[in-house]
């Protein structure tokens, strides 16, 4: 009896058990997945900006200390001569900067030269890595990075071995750089623009008045050369690490410091100037170097472009589609494309747009309005307007689907009180409709701006590029010209991940232009839901 | 059969051109191509309350929505039949049909505000009229809300969100939002029915205080509310029109068996 009982209860407990398990194994599933999703969130997030950040740091000069050990069989570096002692030590002296410590740095050198060495005989050579605390850093104009001892600076002929004059000594280059732009502007231009007009008015060359305006012009290019030369001749030598004895002109040295012997406060002027290079100056070296402003800048017009295009244009047509169109099959099919749309690849847009707008449109336009520049093309050519176009069309989808189910959301007996007050259908829609609607149709646009920031595969295809050297907005009339090519941030960073993967500099900046793009998109995003949410405040307290 | 009280409502048949409000000629509807009004007769006399009963899905509401052409705007439909209001065929071809809305008020089941302020809520109409001069419809709005028995409890935030008021102080902006039109007919359809008994025993006053105005036409469900405020009363049943009269008489003394047994609730 008792033992036929306790079975009894032992099955019912097993039967909670079985059933409290099928409860909780979906809550604990469903807790993992939220958990995996979170935690690749923030690993995203932490990789990028740990990646991107460490770009702005600092970095520490190393000298690397590479021992060839070579036997008596071969040859010195194929010079031909023979050896015949048993080994000969050959030392290979290299200056580089990173970001790793002297302990990382040579763990990975290693590890490349165990890769390259284990096909072959030769023994490996062995890697000492030391801080080079006396190396100089210096970061030319054009966005060099050059590292070497400082020898002297020159000035014409004076040699002194200080780095302290070099302050005075860039004033002084400065000041003659003020006087060489002051002549070419006040002098040689309007002497140079007199010539020209007596060229035009085909005054002979051997009348008094050219001969002295063309004199005077000689002289004053003379006098500029002169100054040019002058600037030349204000040096600092440093010798390399290949033992290359580099003169470089003063004019030339954007900055110049001892990477490893930064004090803290220099070390955050260095940050914030490396930051502020980065936002507001424009890609050097063939974008191993410098800044990205141009990429930001291009990637905010296009999408600005393209929500201004594509936000009436969908609003419009989820309009008609909601409120207007007859319900039958057509509409329904219309409605059904439209959803599909946005899972076209995006690359077929590229295509269209490359095919459509840019050739058929844009060599349209050229050979109606502008025939008189062709064969070179000026709408007829990848530009940001066919992009903008392209992301536009791209991005409709969104727009309409949020846009009708923003329209979805109003109730009907709203729409029904405005008809019931005498209004018309136009009147409700306008008064009532839209600016309930008005969260749903940003929700459109905010996943539209998102969508285009970070496409990359279309925009290749009609007008991004990797360098722009002219901004699409500049202060040459007519001021915006939307039919030249831009850079945009997604395709940079394209560029750089798959051009320039061996140096780590070049894949910081990418990541750093990585975290840009995260951040661009975010902030966007940021306003858009915020202007959404005080809408929906307004609107939606129902 | 002797008389209990002394009548001094008329009865159906004895109106005048006069004394008719909305006056419908063999009106049958359908929804949807489903026939929902069979035939309907009658004339609802001016500044009276006429109320129209009848169970859930008979047609009274459909009724009610062509009074002001609303069933055009909710479905697809088919109408024959006249319906007169202010001697003119509201089904006639010329007729403007948002003038006519705007002539006519509705209140409907539920509070519709929009969300905008109370003032631009009561204003809606006549600024969709092109009214535009600020004295004259702030003039509208306080006199709207006055009749409506609102304005001393939102005179001092006229211009807050319509939305922050409760349900019967939003079923009055309603009617406020209507009368700012100054319609000729009112048209409630089950005004009360989400509200509480004390509010809408204020709806109901109020009813009665508009009779002054505009003729009201109100469909219910709540016998009691039909008797207590309606002079006259409509049973409809299945899209017919089954009896019609002073609500005296139709609650106390019904003609027909089948509103007997629908007052008394034997079915619907």
């Amino acid at each position: 009896m008792i033992s036929k009982f306790s079975l009894l209860t032992n099955k019912s407990v097993r039967g909670d058990y079985a059933q409290q398990f099928k409860q909780s194994l979906l809550e604990v599933l469903a807790m993992l997945a939220c958990a995996t999703i979170l935690i690749v969130l923030v690993g995203i997030f932490a990789f990028i900006g740990v990646q991107g950040g460490r770009y702005f740091m600092p970095m520490s000069a190393y000298q690397i200390t590479t021992v060839h050990t070579l036997s008596h069989a071969q040859d010195v570096q194929g010079t031909g001569t023979s050896v015949s002692d048993r080994s000969v030590q050959k030392e290979q002296i290299q200056y580089t900067l990173s970001h790793l410590s002297a302990a990382e740095l040579a763990s990975s050198l290693q590890q490349k030269l165990l890769i390259q060495y284990t096909a072959q005989t030769q023994e490996m050579p062995k890697i000492r890595v030391s801080a080079a605390d006396s190396l100089y850093q210096i970061n030319t104009t054009s966005g060099q990075t050059l590292v070497g001892k400082f020898v002297s600076l020159q000035e014409g002929s004076k040699v002194s071995q200080s780095l302290a004059n070099l302050v005075v000594l860039q004033s002084e280059v400065a000041r003659l750089q003020q006087n060489l732009s002051d002549i070419q502007i006040q002098r040689l231009q309007s002497l140079h623009r007199a010539i020209s007009e007596l060229d035009n008015k085909q005054v002979a060359r051997d009348t008094p008045l050219y001969q002295t305006t063309l004199a005077e012009f000689m002289l004053w290019q003379a006098y500029a050369n002169n100054i040019i030369e002058q600037i030349g001749s204000y040096k600092i030598n440093i010798r390399l690490d290949s033992g290359e004895l580099l003169s470089l002109a003063i004019n030339k040295v954007q900055d110049i410091y001892q990477p490893n012997q930064l004090s803290s406060w220099q070390s955050i002027g260095y940050i914030l100037n490396k930051i502020v290079v980065f936002i507001s100056d424009s890609p050097k070296q063939a974008s191993t170097s410098g800044g990205v402003f141009p990429a930001i800048f291009g990637t905010l017009l296009m999408v600005i472009i393209m929500a201004i295009i594509v936000t009436p244009f969908g609003a419009l047509a989820a309009i008609y589609l909601h409120e207007y169109a007859p319900d039958n099959r057509l509409t329904t099919t219309i409605r059904i494309c439209v959803s599909n749309m946005a899972a076209v690849p995006s690359v077929v847009y590229g295509v269209f747009g490359l095919g459509f707008f840019v050739y058929v449109l844009g060599g349209s336009i050229d050979s109606l309005l502008y025939s008189d520049k062709l064969p070179s093309p000026t709408f007829g050519a990848p530009g940001l307007l066919w992009a903008s176009l392209t992301m536009g069309i791209l991005t409709l989808p969104v727009v309409i689907v949020a846009t009708q189910e923003g329209l979805n959301r109003v109730p009907s007996n709203l729409r029904s009180g405005a008809i019931a007050l005498g209004a018309t259908k136009y009147e409700t829609i306008v008064k009532v409709v839209l600016p309930m609607a008005s969260p749903g149709i940003l929700t459109g646009v905010i996943l539209a701006i998102a969508r285009a920031a970070g496409e990359v595969a279309p925009l290749i295809l009609v007008g991004a590029v990797k360098f722009a050297p002219t901004l699409p907005i500049d202060g040459e009339f007519p001021f915006v010209h939307l039919e030249r090519q831009f850079m945009h941030l997604g395709v940079f960073i394209y560029d750089g991940a798959f051009h320039n993967q061996t140096e780590s500099q070049v894949s910081s900046l990418m990541f750093a232009s990585c975290m840009l793009l995260l951040l661009v998109v975010l902030l966007l995003n940021l306003s858009a839901i915020l202007l959404r949410n005080k809408l929906r405040n307004k609107y939606e307290r129902l | 059969m002797f008389k209990l009280f002394e009548r001094e409502a008329l009865s159906v048949e004895e109106f005048s051109k006069e004394q008719t409000s909305v006056d419908v000629r063999h009106l049958c509807v359908s929804l949807n191509a489903k026939k929902v009004l069979n035939d309907i007769s009658i004339r609802i006399p001016k500044n009276k309350i006429t109320a129209l009963i009848g169970q859930s899905g008979c047609g009274k509401t459909t009724l009610l929505n062509s009074f002001n052409r609303m069933n055009e705007f909710i479905s697809t439909h088919e109408i024959s039949g006249e319906v007169w209001i202010d001697n003119r065929n509201i089904y006639d071809k010329r007729e403007r049909v948002s003038r006519l809305r705007s002539q006519i008020g509705m209140v409907f089941q539920r509070p519709n505000p929009f969300p905008m302020s109370i003032y631009d809520n009561v204003s809606f109409g006549l600024r969709i009229q092109g009214e535009k001069r600020r004295r004259f419809l702030d003039d509208s709005v306080e006199k709207a809300l006055r009749n409506a028995a609102l304005w001393d409890e939102v005179r001092d935030r006229l211009f807050e969100s319509a939305l922050t008021l409760s349900g019967g102080q939003q079923q009055r902006l309603m009617i406020a939002r209507a009368l700012a039109l100054e319609p000729k007919v009112l048209l409630l359809d089950e005004p009360t029915s989400a509200l509480d008994p004390l509010t809408t025993l204020y709806i109901e006053e109020l009813m009665v205080a508009l009779k002054q105005q505009c003729t009201l036409i109100i469909v219910t469900h709540n016998m009691q509310q039909a008797a207590r405020v309606s002079d006259y009363a409509a049973f409809i049943h299945k899209g017919e029109l089954i009896e019609y009269s002073d609500s005296d008489s139709l609650f106390t003394m019904p003609n027909k068996q089948q509103t007997e047994d629908y007052i008394t609730g034997r079915y619907g």
